[in-house]
């Protein structure tokens, strides 16, 4: 849906974090202006929410909501929904979030560098949470919602360099975030539930009651992850404990974070969500006793603490429990009991009328003044602790007196809106416990908690009225902009504190600084006006009270008071009790809550559970991972094959004794010198004799592959069978002969777990060889035989009277008859390309090793080995390292420089019959390298030299290069990555000639095969050398 | 035949993985060398044996090219074991310019030495040359 009502909500939601973001374009002295561009960003968002509203209306239903699709495979979309909640929480946002700005630069004063980073981050934070409240889509919710708390973590944490503020920033990140992934989830099981990604389709679904059936039961757990949710976003008991912590920011960010924005979040959830579930016989008795008991915590450690910013962190605290209980007492059927009969009691039956929405508002009003006035005394009158601020109303008149009449609005008396909202709730909880006496608990912990409240204005009001004993105190100094690098700093230019110094001393004067105070004189006034007259607020918000439609019930003053009963008599206990407090000793020593260790706690805990299963599955020890890996192995070898009753027993052909008695002779032999020369490697000494014989094995097995038909692999192996051990020789030369004699136990355990091992792969191979010749399985086999030198056939060959008039038509194929060749080349491709790859980088990772780790840097110190292990390990070899090679023989010279020349012939024939015929560029880029490599031996690092400007790294680059352009350039005809292309030139007379394009393909391998090989033997030799 | 490779197969698995399990370096590097072979020559057994029976003999089939007018063995396992030698090649020389490199630092091939707590090889890189030429 497009139209105005969606660029309004874009501009709504986005113009903050815009706006601010391009005052990062301004120069850094320009704060006027930078204060001015962030407030219009604000100004637009807050005027986008007024001109929707004046234009369009207030969205209802489905018609209203505006948005574009944004990734639908995931059903994200950005959909936001302007009905009265989302809009209500919106302008509150930008509303108190203008003022904050405002503050903010009055708070800042002057410091450049702070207002510079800081209006930014705000915008993001107003943005995002301009998202949470207006976003329709749960998961564009959710996103937005992450976005807070990701946003909030950069605030909290602002005074980057203090351990402590990032301490305390990373648990609310921690907190806020783990709940956001539990709120994830649960919009998951939401979602699959009812089958709608809108939160207003959702809410729809639950209260229409038409669910599909099959997923009925995950809506409670569904239920349970975004109450999580929401109650470590909103602190809820027991996760209010970062909402303190995070105290540790500037107070411009505490004031906007706690009083009207990133904790509400969680109120806005239950908000959104209480029409929807509020029918659920689980809403209530989870959400009114957890914020009951928040709501009492937070009002006695409120009472306990003695920082100011701290006292009012809890009582938000507080308030967001009462707002979360309010929620629950508001659910149908909570209060009076499912089968109650509604005419019996009238409306109520519903649920408790209670204004949450108002009670938000409500909060605000004089929680976000609260913030901003302690902020302004911590500022100008440098403390911080409510017992050093004795004597403020003749300090600092203005700020004490803001302070006093916001403290009056917390403790809710007369004359306030937080009065009317109060008589309200005990009004509702008193109805509430005609139906069960239970509710005369909560009654009694509202009562407990406004006591809390009363004393907290008592207090405050009786130190500000104080006369100042004993000698001032240090001035708080731990503000991070009033850090050293602030221009305006402690500096003054008197030896003698004057007036100007003892407060606002870097602060300038004048319209600006006035903002540290005024913001809070602003909202705060919106108190009194509620207070007399509530009307006038309930005509305004009463259309956003999603549980009732009863407005204008709510009490006046005057009704109260002209109404005498139980409620008014529990305001009046709360008062007098709360009085009593606030005057008398107790309690005055602050406490820390036991809550707050939580986190660290947790945190440690973690650690070290991390460090046990770090010790007790990271060893270090390379055996233990063998062991590991080998045992799961077996183990899931075992489990696979006793659950296949087709690999119990193995399908024993017998075949091969029909054979010519030749065949059965080399298959018998062949098998016998694996099983020898295997069986032998464990029993001899000497490393040189067993690599030797791990090259016979090698050879064994290379007969093997001959007797199975595959003459290219039996040549591949052939030539690597000899590089390898080549390498193998020259590595045994670099490292010591065995090390003087060690324990050598735990052979018998390895080689019966060996065993073990081996008999079971044996017995699968066995298994499954014997079940694919008893059965005629689908093989692909036959699909590369099929195409490998043609495709299929498309037109039969035409043939008129005996004469073939017009050939078969055929389909594009390899244009090969070595089927493995082909398959190497064309049909596989991606596998040779990579696999040269990995020989390349294999290569490279021999030559940069050695180059890191030469020989000369690296002689062992006479202090790490005894003098006897010295000489047997390093002495003996280290230093007669001569620069002979074994090899380097007159009559190995002769032969070499005959035998090189004719085996790079044969190299390149085998290139180019490969196609055709058992070679191709792996077997001539072997053969060539055998040769090569032996040639080097023979004659010494000369022959590198001779061959310069080519070196093994230079055909490795070539190689590569020549591969990936021959695959690369049918891309640029049109055609596939890797697609080959034959034919044949026809010359008059004679055979036709063949070529193939896979030939240039091959020909890199052939490259980077040589490089390769050669290049690591030549870089081991030069080792030596 | 399958039988017999199989036993082969079998045999060169043990000993590979019972090198593998060794305490020093060296001899893990052998049972990497070894055990491509085991698996190399298992993916071929598995594919079926390369016989096929004419009147009452049995005769070797074919290799995997075309034209010679006998019947083939299956060419993608060939295709397949192919790759596999030559990464297993990479493989083998990789380990062993790593099995220098480790004894040139730490001057040790034992496992449970090089293990163990305090050696030179767990040190930051550039401690141990700076160790060596303070000593």
């Amino acid at each position: 849906m497009e139209g105005p009502g969606l660029w309004m909500m874009l501009v709504a939601v986005f113009a903050p974090a815009i706006a601010a973001a391009l005052t990062l374009l301004l120069p850094r002295p320009a704060i006027t202006a930078r204060t001015l561009v962030t407030l219009a960003g604000f100004g637009m968002s807050f005027g986008a929410l007024c001109w929707r509203i004046s234009s369009l209306g207030v969205g209802h239903g489905p018609g209203a909501i505006v948005g574009f699709p944004f990734a639908e495979s995931i059903h994200l979309s950005m959909t936001f929904n302007p009905d009265p909640l989302g809009l209500f929480f919106g302008m509150l946002v930008s509303g108190i979030g203008f003022l904050i700005v405002l503050y903010a630069r009055g708070y800042c004063g002057p410091d450049r560098d702070s207002l510079y980073r800081f209006y930014p981050t705000l915008g993001f934070f107003a943005s995002a949470m301009m998202g949470v409240v207006l976003a329709d889509n749960m998961l564009a919710m959710l996103t937005f919602w992450e976005m807070t708390s990701l946003s909030s973590f950069l605030l909290i944490g602002w005074d980057r360099d203090n351990p402590r503020a990032v301490k305390l920033a990373v648990q609310a990140l921690a907190t806020t975030g783990l709940g956001g992934l539990a709120l994830l989830g649960g919009i998951l099981l939401m979602a699959t539930a009812t089958g709608q990604w809108t939160l207003s389709g959702v809410v729809a679904a639950l209260s229409s009651g038409e669910l599909p059936q099959q997923h009925a039961g995950m809506i409670p757990w569904a239920f349970a992850l975004m109450f999580l949710g929401g109650a470590t976003k909103s602190a809820q008991w027991p996760f209010h404990y970062w909402l303190p912590g995070a105290m540790a920011a500037p107070t411009p960010v505490s004031a906007y974070l706690h009083s009207a924005t990133m904790v509400k979040a969680g109120v806005y959830l239950f908000a959104r969500l209480w029409p929807g579930l509020e029918s659920f016989e689980f809403w209530g008795p989870t959400l009114a006793p957890v914020g009951a008991v928040t709501m009492l915590l937070g009002g006695y450690l409120a009472v306990r603490s003695s920082e100011l910013k701290k006292i009012f962190a809890y009582t938000t605290v507080s308030q967001l429990g009462l707002l979360t209980c309010m929620y629950g007492l508001s659910a149908s059927g909570f209060v009076h009991g499912a089968g109650a009969d509604p005419s019996a009691h009238g409306a109520e039956a519903a649920g408790l009328a209670l204004w949450p929405v108002m009670q938000i508002l409500n909060h605000a009003l004089y929680k976000a003044p609260l913030f901003i006035i302690a902020g302004a005394i911590m500022h100008i009158a440098g403390r911080k602790e409510l017992h050093q601020l004795k004597g403020l109303f003749r300090e600092h008149f203005h700020l004490a007196l803001v302070c006093a009449l916001a403290a009056y609005a917390l403790a809710g008396l007369p004359l306030t809106l937080s009065f009317t909202m109060k008589e309200a709730f005990l009004h509702q909880i008193h109805e509430a416990t005609h139906a069960s006496g239970w509710f005369w608990v909560i009654g009694a912990m509202a009562v407990l908690t406004a006591m809390c409240n009363v004393s907290i204005f008592v207090r405050i009001v009786t130190t500000f009225w104080m006369q100042p004993t004993g000698a001032p105190e240090a001035r708080y100094e731990d503000d991070p902009h009033a850090r050293a690098d602030n221009p305006i700093s402690h500096d003054t230019g008197h030896d003698k504190p004057g007036p100007e110094d003892d407060h606002l001393y870097h602060h300038e004067h004048g319209f600006w600084a006035a903002w540290i105070w005024l913001p809070a004189a602003i909202i705060v006034a919106f108190q009194y006006i509620g207070g007399v007259a509530p009307g006038w607020f309930g005509g305004f918000v009463g259309h956003v009270e999603t549980n009732t439609g009863a407005w204008d019930q709510l009490p006046s003053l005057w009704h109260a008071l002209s109404h005498p009963g139980v409620p008014l008599a529990m305001s009046a206990v709360a008062i007098t009790l709360g009085v009593l407090l606030g005057l008398s000793p107790l309690w005055r020593r602050p406490i820390d809550d036991p809550h707050n260790a939580i986190f660290p706690e947790t945190y440690v805990a973690l650690q070290r559970l991390g460090a046990v299963v770090y010790r007790g599955v990271q060893s270090g020890n390379f055996r233990y991972y063998v062991y590991a890996m080998l045992g799961a192995l077996f183990v899931g070898l075992v489990a696979t094959m006793g659950g296949d009753a087709g690999l119990h027993k193995p399908v024993i052909s017998g075949a091969l004794w029909n054979a010519r008695f030749g065949l059965i002779l080399s298959v018998v032999g062949l098998c016998t010198l694996i099983v020898l020369t295997a069986l032998m490697i464990p029993f001899v000494r000497s490393r040189i004799v067993r690599v030797l014989i791990l090259g016979t094995c090698g050879f064994a097995v290379t007969g093997m592959y001959l007797l199975y038909q595959a003459p290219d692999l039996a040549m591949t192996q052939l030539m690597f069978e000899i590089i390898s051990v080549l390498i193998f020789l020259l590595v045994l030369r670099m490292l010591p002969e065995e090390a003087p004699k060690r324990p050598k136990g735990g052979r018998i355990g390895r080689a019966v777990f060996g065993c073990f091992l081996g008999v079971t792969l044996g017995w699968l191979v066995a298994a499954i060889g014997g079940y694919v010749e008893s059965t005629d399985i689908e093989r692909l086999g036959p699909w590369f035989e099929a195409n490998s030198y043609h495709g299929e056939m498309i037109a039969p060959a035409i043939v008129e009277d005996g004469v073939q008039v017009a050939p078969a038509q055929y389909a594009r194929g390899g244009g090969g008859e070595n089927v493995v060749n082909v398959t190497l080349v064309d049909f596989r491709g991606y596998d040779t390309l990579g696999e040269i790859t990995v020989l390349s980088i294999a290569a490279m990772g021999v030559f940069a090793i050695l180059a890191v780790v030469p020989a000369s840097r690296f002689k062992p110190s006479a202090s790490q080995l005894s003098s006897t292990e010295f000489a047997a390990r390093f002495d003996h070899r280290g230093v007669k390292y001569g620069r002979q090679i074994m090899l380097s023989t007159p009559l190995l010279q002769t032969t070499m420089r005959l035998v090189l020349p004719l085996a790079l012939i044969f190299a390149g024939y085998e290139f180019f019959k490969g196609h055709n015929e058992p070679g191709g560029g792996f077997i001539a880029g072997l053969v060539a390298s055998v040769a090569l490599a032996v040639y080097r031996m023979t004659f010494g690092p000369s022959v590198m030299k001779g061959l310069k400007p080519i070196t093994p790294a230079l055909c490795i680059a070539a190689g590569l290069l020549i591969a990936l352009t021959t695959s690369a350039t049918p891309l640029f005809l049109g055609e596939a990555f890797l697609r080959s292309a034959n034919g044949y030139i026809e010359r008059g007379g004679s055979e036709p000639y063949h070529w193939a394009t896979a030939a240039f393909f091959d020909l890199g391998v052939f490259l980077v095969v040589v490089g390769v090989s050669v290049g690591i033997i030549n870089r081991l030799l030069e080792e030596l050398e | 035949m399958t039988l017999l490779v199989s036993i082969c197969i079998g045999v060169i698995f043990a000993v590979s993985f019972y090198l593998l399990m060794g305490k020093e370096l060296k001899e893990v590097a052998m049972g990497v060398f070894l055990i491509g072979h085991a698996a190399n020559l298992g993916i071929l057994a598995m594919s079926g044996q390369p016989l096929m029976v004419v009147g009452s003999l049995v005769e070797p089939k074919g290799p995997p090219i075309l034209g010679t007018g006998r019947p083939m063995v299956d060419p993608l396992p060939q295709a397949l074991i192919l790759t596999a030698i030559v990464i297993g090649f990479a493989v083998v020389a990789f380990l062993l310019t790593l099995l220098v490199a480790t004894y040139r630092r730490t001057h040790e091939l034992w496992i449970d030495d090089l293990a163990a707590e305090g050696n030179p090889a767990f040190l930051i890189d550039g401690a141990t040359e700076r160790k060596n030429a303070a000593a």
